[in-house]
């Protein structure tokens, strides 16, 4: 288990790991960002990560993109607890699913009774790139308090055929149209990240995979 | 004069109904033909179908651009051959940079034309040119694809994207469709500006008002599925009179 002290900020990458069970205590104050990126994945990838806003005025971010083709599986479950007035938590969890792979989404919040002003938001975005890919997402809230703003939101989807068809008509070829738009659809994963040289060479890196 | 688009005997349909049924048309280099119509008449089929809209099947007949078949090469072929289409709704792509998608398209033109793609700078240079000489303000190129544009915007894009491309045959789709008077200047002067001996247009449109300013030489009644009626300017003036009716 990690605890985050009075006001630290902490951001951490964590790239390709096949498992992830990660604890998180917050303090007052404290800011958590992390990016759970699994560009190269392994072939089964299972993501667990705890946090707990003990102190007031917490902030964590999560961003997760998740690359996956022919077979690989990828569970990922996410489980934020607002024990503190005043915290902030962001969820933004993406799924490229090629081929025949399969991926899971389970987030979990959880704002306990008598906490107040907490803005809490998770939102999961999925593109299937096959009729065989398969996603599975399912949000849990459970929000045991009245004063709290709590939202989510989760879509899967196919790649934009009108957007493909209007890039093909500017001659951009079918292939180099659909890698563009996955390209697009993954970007804004990592530009919340601080240090500009490392968003740089991850956006390198994702526009060399897709 | 050379014979650049050709036309014979297209049939197309959607979803098993028939739309186009027996289209012909002949455009010479440095001509403007519009085709006008009643709703549902096929236009928009039309430009669908010589762009290679995979939602169209063609069950007969064939569309050459230079002679060569354009039916058989898949839509980003026949767009570096030099088709165009101004989209009638021209689609938003968010996260794909203007400047990004440009030069993509520019130098998959360039290498179709044996020509060196261009260079960054190279590149930046046209953008510039282009937009100096269609008046088009430069805000736009930072941002993603048609995303956030108003409708106007969106409209001058096409247009500076076809500046940009250079085609030899372009569609204008309903270019006219929601601008306002000013926008439609600037489109229509920026059409008049890349006219050429070398090039065509073929204008689509419901209502009169665009000719005013993209003056044809020919103008088209396309009416369920077949152009009925041809003739010069003056047509499009009397059916803007008497409308539709005596095709419906």
């Amino acid at each position: 288990m990690r605890s985050l002290s009075k006001g630290e900020v902490v951001e951490q990458i964590l790239l390709n790991e096949a498992n992830l069970d990660l604890h998180f205590v917050q303090s007052d104050d404290s800011v958590l960002r992390l990016f759970v990126l699994n560009l190269s994945p392994a072939d089964k990838t299972t993501v667990e990560i705890y946090v707990d806003q003990q102190g007031r005025g917490c902030r964590t971010e999560v961003y997760s993109l998740n690359l996956l083709r022919d077979e690989q599986r990828c569970s990922m479950h996410t489980h934020i607890t607002h024990s503190a007035n005043d915290g902030q938590s962001l969820q933004l969890i993406k799924f490229v699913l090629n081929d025949k792979a399969k991926g899971e989404f389970y987030g979990e919040l959880k704002i306990q009774p008598d906490v107040r002003h907490i803005d809490a938001q998770q939102t999961n975005r999925n593109l299937l790139l096959t009729d065989e890919a398969e996603m599975r997402t399912r949000p849990q809230l459970e929000i045991y308090a009245d004063d709290v703003k709590a939202g989510h939101g989760a879509s899967t989807g196919q790649l934009d055929d009108q957007a493909l068809f209007y890039m093909q008509q500017r001659g951009i070829g079918r292939d180099e149209a659909r890698r563009m738009l996955i390209a697009a659809f993954c970007k804004d994963m990592v530009m919340p990240l601080s240090d500009e040289a490392k968003r740089t060479e991850l956006m390198e890196t994702i526009d060399r995979i897709v | 004069m050379k014979e650049l688009l050709r036309i014979r005997e297209l049939h197309a349909s959607i979803a098993g109904k028939e739309i186009l049924k027996g289209v012909n048309l002949s455009i010479n280099e440095g001509e403007v033909h519009a085709i006008m119509g009643p709703n549902g008449a096929g236009k928009s089929t039309l430009s669908a179908v010589i762009t290679g809209h995979p939602a169209y099947e063609v069950t007969s007949g064939e569309v050459l651009l230079n002679g060569e078949n354009l039916l058989a090469m898949p839509p980003e072929q026949r767009a570096r051959a030099g088709v165009f289409l101004s989209f009638q709704y021209p689609v938003e792509i968010p996260g794909v940079s203007m400047t990004n998608f440009m030069r993509t398209a520019v130098n998959e033109r360039r290498k179709y034309q044996g020509l060196p793609e261009l260079s960054a700078s190279e590149f930046l240079k046209l953008m510039r040119e282009k937009r100096k000489m269609l008046q088009l303000a430069d805000k736009l190129q930072g941002r993603s694809v048609n995303e956030g544009f108003s409708g106007g915007e969106k409209k001058k894009n096409e247009i500076f994207q076809m500046a940009m491309l250079e085609p030899c045959f372009s569609i204008l789709d309903e270019t006219d469709s929601g601008l306002d008077i000013d926008a439609l200047r600037i489109v229509s002067e920026g059409v008049n500006r890349l006219k050429n001996e070398h090039n065509a247009f073929l204008v689509i449109t419901h209502y009169q008002r665009l000719l005013d300013y993209i003056v044809p030489d020919f103008v088209h009644v396309l009416a369920d599925g077949q152009i009925v009626k041809t003739g010069d300017k003056t047509l499009a003036l009397e059916l803007e009179e008497k409308g539709y009716a005596e095709f419906e």
